[in-house]
């Protein structure tokens, strides 16, 4: 697979991240999915969902079961992947949960792009990174439809508005520690 | 004047009507009943095409004219895709309605899906709305059991399955043939038109792709006809045979340095001034205002004093923005540095290029690199002229590009640039802000900057 | 009748369907393009073909009016109708081929003097020709590292792509085997294969010929020849009988590399990889470089006409006893002109000697593309990879069976020979030994025969056998008639000279014979026409670009 400058570091996570093949009741998920629509390559979205929401990152081996289960190529299904940047490789898979810190207008114009500096300052992580304890992931995010309450994140598919208040994205961050 | 009596939003306050017992109970599916019992599918489309309905998700494209070009007598299926992805920055209309009022925007998806002779609509939301998709979802699964979605809906021959589908963090997919290509399970690459998807769409069947609120204004047009629907908003311009006119409501969303961001429905052709003022509660700060974005990063940049346009149709492009867009409008103030605002929408367009044609791929992070440069304090003056030549020419309006992706991309460059002219120019003299950073745009190090 | 005005110039397009950039070419007009290829789906993304378009309207008085549409349209997927005015130089036109270019320029490295595709590159031939010669990228360039291995025969420069997405959907509409794919997005999308998946199907290396710009490499022939100083001429595969029309590079008369010719009458764009990479024999140095003659006193070496005059003299004192017992061994990759020759001068000197077809390779069975994701072949077929390993069995048919419809198997020679039956003869034009390669068992059988003449490339067991070795030529290395499958006759131009002292095959046969002069292909084309009735078609002489069919040639048996 591709690579940006050399080989990317492989998380410490990865290690966590289990090897095929696909637990039965996702697998099951994905046959019955394929009744909802004319092409067999359409499931292939929903399929990286179910399979990131459960391993936190798509391995390879996710991919060549999945393109075996709806008669694709290994690469077809690599390919829609990699254009979303929101599946993660399994040498670098998401945390317990997912902090993305919307850094779009509203949320730039409120501070967003300094409050991102000082997550990943606390955090101890870079923007994409996993803390030690494998608790959150922090990312940016593009425009996540929050803006009335800028600047706002998600956990996972979760908004919060007005991190910016004094406390609240410490609170969040407390909170998704402990789970 | 009296204050405008929600259509869209008259359910904001009333959680309990996210149920179906209470939608129903609030009247809802009154109007689905009665055009599935009382009126044919091609009666419901005249309805709405003669409502002057024009859809909501940025484009304005006739609805019920759109609804129109899938060919007569054609074999089907034919597909709804409803498309709640709205990625357009400063946008969030949507995810009210599937928040607060599922049934509304289902009932509008029932409507239209009868009107085209749909048997299947594919629900297509962003994966960032968890919450109204869950909500959504819950709504969809009321309505199987209560037999008002799957075989022989009512009782009526009109069967329909609705099916969610979630999208996965990329703006390309609120491109309508960028959201079939992602249904259909590959990269999000808008197809090269013709054919549109009216002839040739989801599955290379005929396909209507609507956007929610539009879908929600169905149900009231059906159910109040047409000429309530026109007695809202803005009419035609008769000087003008190719205006469509500006009918109805629009949810508008306001953010930015506002002192009360939030949504608001109004009848279309409020000004942004008094959007602003009236509804946004002012500047926040005690400041004052430096610009806006009327309808979306994709529109450009209005000026102070272009605050008194009409935000209808015709309003923005009034003032060299692109259109109205999405209605969302972001005020930026006047300690707010025009370079970092077109830095942040820069950064957007290039990191949101689906990258399938040279002008945009290379054109989005052409301007990004540059404006970074300028940022950086080493810009010069013909880098504006590269700007916003660059701008002017990647696009479907030149005809250079498969989609409008470029459009938006290149319109805030060529307006932040003619209408500010001679900030650009002391900043690439003085090498810093005029007025600071107070408005917090500063760089992100940790991302990389 | 429809007809087309490009840069104002009228092309009359017949009833075909045709988009802009098709149109213009029957103009003589370049409409310069990347993604568009006539073989693979349309996608309009490169916007280098990019023009304007409008309608020539002519109202009841005569009078000429010209609309053009307001914006540039791409040439590939705009179909031309009657009327229809394409402007290829016009300002709006000229403006998005300069901007086309200087975008795909903006992260492209200045890789000309270290990259492979220089000299037969398209955006270097259309920069040059449409584009501006400055730039005015100052900023830093993308620069994603390179993949050398995406598959066995092929290597991608990352940073040189265009993402032209040719060889993507190469892979999936054609090989159908979908090893490529598109990874990331915007301005960091790159071409990859998936970890563990290479790009390895038999067509792989087409990619690298449908690559506009040197990003896809042949490793077979990355960084050995410069394409200028390469000589280039029409031949054949010789590899299968699909008979794929191809280009033979060579410089100083080493092959240096083969490419697929377009042919709508035999293979259409493409190749298999085997074909593409079967000319290493033609160059290895093992290859047969003299004339022997081996007798109770030694070998010795030989010049060539001694050569044929002791294979004539021989042939001809065996031929005089008992000519049932002189066997002539034809092979199924030998030129018509060479199987008339030689059968020509078989019959010169009885027509009782025993003409035999030789062995004929079959590798498994036609290998069709596209595939299914599973592997299984679908129709529409693109692309067929025969299992029948011969250059040209139905045109030797076609000669022998004007001889000698009644033959023997190559196998019943072997028995004959093996039983005593057989006092000479000539084993002819070997063919490579990519496609066969004769056995010990074969070398044995000849053991009783009293001369035995072999004409091979290579040594080999029959060779091992032979009173007179006489070196084969390579494909490269001669001119003449390759009938495939369908009965297709193509022209193969020879690429390089024998080696010092060696003729061709075809030569060595005149000499035989004793005729004068130098094989010419055409001439003794229109000969076999007249003489031999399934030839007919071949009269023309010259078969053209695309060949002739022979149409019964292709029912024989």
């Amino acid at each position: 697979m591709s690579q940006h400058h050399g080989p990317k570091p492989v998380s410490p996570h990865a290690a966590k991240v289990p090897a095929g093949p696909l637990p039965a009741e996702i697998r099951e998920k994905i046959v019955e999915l394929l009744g909802r629509y004319p092409s067999k390559q359409a499931v292939t979205l929903p399929a990286l969902h179910l399979t990131q929401d459960r391993l936190r990152c798509v391995p390879p081996w996710a991919v060549v079961e999945i393109a075996d289960l709806l008669d694709l190529s290994p690469a077809e299904v690599h390919d829609t992947l990699s254009f979303y940047g929101f599946f993660r490789p399994a040498t670098d898979p998401l945390g317990k949960k997912r902090l993305w810190i919307c850094r779009s207008l509203a949320c730039a114009l409120r501070g967003a792009d300094q409050i991102l500096d000082e997550a990943a300052h606390k955090l101890g992580v870079e923007v994409g990174g996993t803390t030690a304890d494998g608790a959150i992931t922090l990312e940016l995010a593009e425009c996540i439809g929050a803006c009335e309450g800028a600047p706002a994140c998600m956990v996972d598919d979760e908004h919060f508005h007005h991190i910016d208040q004094d406390g609240v994205l410490d609170k969040l961050v407390g909170e998704l520690r402990q789970a | 004047m009296a204050a405008f009596e929600p259509v869209l939003l008259q359910r904001l306050n009333k959680p309990e009507c996210k149920t179906l017992e209470g939608y129903r109970a609030d009247g809802g599916y009154r109007t689905l009943t009665r055009a599935l019992k009382e009126m044919s599918p091609d009666q419901v489309t005249t309805v709405v095409k003669d409502a002057g309905l024009r859809g909501r998700g940025g484009a304005g494209f006739p609805t019920g004219l759109k609804w129109t070009f899938l060919p007569k007598g054609n074999s089907g299926p034919v597909y709804l895709c409803v498309n709640c992805d709205e990625s357009e920055p400063c946008t969030f209309n949507n995810r009210y309605l599937i928040e607060c009022d599922p049934h509304q925007v289902l009932e509008g998806i029932i409507l239209a899906s009868y009107a085209i002779r749909a048997r299947v609509a594919y629900f297509y939301v962003r994966y960032e709305y968890g919450t109204g998709t869950r909500t959504m979802q819950r709504a969809i699964d009321e309505l199987y059991a209560a037999g008002l979605l799957g075989k022989n809906i009512l009782g009526t021959d009109f069967s329909l399955d609705v099916f969610v589908h979630r999208g996965a963090a990329a703006y390309i997919c609120g491109e309508e043939t960028g959201l079939i290509e992602s249904l259909e399970g590959r990269r999000a690459w808008p197809r090269i038109k013709p054919p549109f998807p009216a002839i040739e769409g989801a599955f290379r069947k005929p396909t209507i792709v609507n956007n929610p609120e539009t879908l929600a204004n169905v149900v009231h047009i059906v159910e109040r006809g047409g000429e309530w629907f026109k007695s809202l908003g803005v009419p035609p311009d008769p000087k003008n045979p190719r205006d469509a006119g500006s009918y109805g409501s629009k949810l508008y969303c306001i953010s930015g340095h506002v002192n009360r961001p939030g949504i608001i429905e109004l009848p279309m052709g409020v000004t942004l001034r008094e959007l602003l003022e009236v509804h946004g509660g002012g500047v926040w700060k005690g400041r004052k205002a430096k610009g806006a974005i009327p309808g979306g990063n994709s529109m450009g940049i209005c000026t102070e004093p272009e605050f008194d346009i009409p935000l209808d149709f015709n309003g923005p492009g009034k003032v060299g923005c692109l259109g109205l867009g999405t209605a969302a409008v972001t005020v930026f103030d006047e300690t707010t540095s025009i370079v970092d605002v077109l830095h942040n929408i820069c950064r957007f367009f290039a990191h949101e290029s689906c990258g399938q044609c040279t002008p945009c791929r290379e054109g989005t992070a052409w301007m990004l690199k540059i404006v970074e440069r300028i940022k950086r304090g080493q810009g010069r003056l013909e880098d504006l002229s590269i700007l916003e030549e660059v701008a002017d020419k990647i696009g479907i309006m030149p005809g250079t590009t498969i989609c409008g992706l470029a459009d938006g991309a290149g319109w805030p460059v060529k307006t932040a640039i003619r209408k500010y002219r001679d900030e650009f120019k002391a900043y690439l003299r003085e090498g810093t802000p005029k007025g600071g950073t107070s408005s917090g745009m500063r760089l992100s190090m940790a991302a990389g900057h | 009748m429809a007809t087309v005005y490009v840069n104002d110039k009228a092309v009359d397009i017949g009833d075909e369907r045709l988009n802009c950039i098709q149109a213009a070419e029957r103009a003589g007009v370049t409409i310069p393009h990347y993604c568009w290829h006539a073989a693979l789906s349309v996608v309009a993304s490169c916007r280098m073909c990019l023009v304007e378009v409008g309608e020539r309207k002519v109202d009841e008085k005569g009078q000429v009016a010209i609309a053009m549409q307001p914006k540039v349209v791409p040439g590939c997927q705009t179909p031309v109708k009657d009327g229809m005015v394409i402007r290829t130089a016009d300002a709006k036109a000229k403006d998005a081929q300069e901007r086309t270019l200087e975008s795909i320029l903006l992260n492209h490295p200045l890789d000309c003097p270290v990259c492979d595709k220089a000299g037969e590159c398209l955006l270097q031939d259309f920069s040059f020709q449409f584009g501006k010669a400055e730039s005015r990228m100052v900023d830093e360039k993308n620069t994603p590292p390179n993949k050398p291995d995406l598959g066995p025969n092929v290597g991608l420069f990352t940073d040189r792509c265009i993402m032209c997405s040719r060889c993507v959907r190469f892979t999936r509409e054609v090989s159908g085997t979908a090893e490529l794919h598109v990874v990331n997005r915007g301005s960091h999308s790159e071409i990859d294969v998936f970890e563990g998946h290479p790009l390895a199907n038999k067509l792989a290396t087409n990619v690298v010929d449908l690559c506009p710009v040197g990003a896809l490499s042949s490793k077979d022939f990355l960084y050995s020849q410069r394409v200028w100083n390469l000589k280039t001429v029409n031949s054949v595969c010789s590899g299968c009988s699909t008979g794929c029309s191809i280009l033979v590079d060579s410089n100083k008369d080493i092959v240096y590399r083969l490419r697929p010719r377009f042919n709508p009458r035999a293979q259409g764009h493409f190749m298999c990889d085997e074909g593409r990479l079967g000319y290493h024999h033609v160059n290895d140095s093992a290859r047969l470089g003299q004339y022997l003659v081996r007798g109770e006193q030694g070998t010795k070496a030989v010049e060539w006409a001694q050569a044929a005059g002791l294979c004539r003299e021989k042939l001809a004192a065996e031929a005089s006893k008992d000519p049932g017992r002189v066997w002539f061994v034809f092979s199924p990759s030998m030129t018509v002109e060479e199987a008339w020759l030689l059968a020509n001068f078989a019959q010169k000197l009885s027509p009782f000697v025993k003409l035999v077809m030789g062995p004929v390779g079959v590798v498994g069975e036609d290998d069709t593309y596209p595939k299914d994701r599973k592997g299984r072949p679908v129709q529409p077929v693109k692309f067929t990879i025969r299992a029948e390993k011969a250059a040209n069995l139905r045109g030797v048919q076609g000669i022998l069976n004007h001889f000698q419809k009644d033959r023997a198997t190559y196998q019943q020679f072997l028995a004959a020979a093996k039983s005593g039956q057989v006092d000479a003869c000539l084993i002819a034009a070997g063919q490579s030994p990519q496609v066969y390669k004769p056995s010990v068992e074969e070398g044995d059988a000849l053991s009783a025969v009293r001369f035995v003449a072999v004409q091979q490339m290579f040594s080999s067991p029959l060779t091992d056998r032979a009173h007179l070795v006489i070196p084969a030529s390579a494909f490269s290395e001669i001119e003449g008639t390759l009938v495939n499958h369908a009965g297709l006759a193509q022209a193969t131009k020879a690429a390089c000279a024998p080696s010092r002292g060696l003729r061709t095959d075809g030569q060595f046969f005149l000499e035989l014979l004793e005729r004068k002069g130098l094989v010419h292909a055409a001439n003794l084309r229109k000969e076999i026409a007249k003489a031999v009735p399934a030839f007919k078609p071949l009269e023309v002489g010259d078969l053209g670009e695309y060949g002739v069919f022979c149409e019964k040639l292709k029912e024989q048996s």
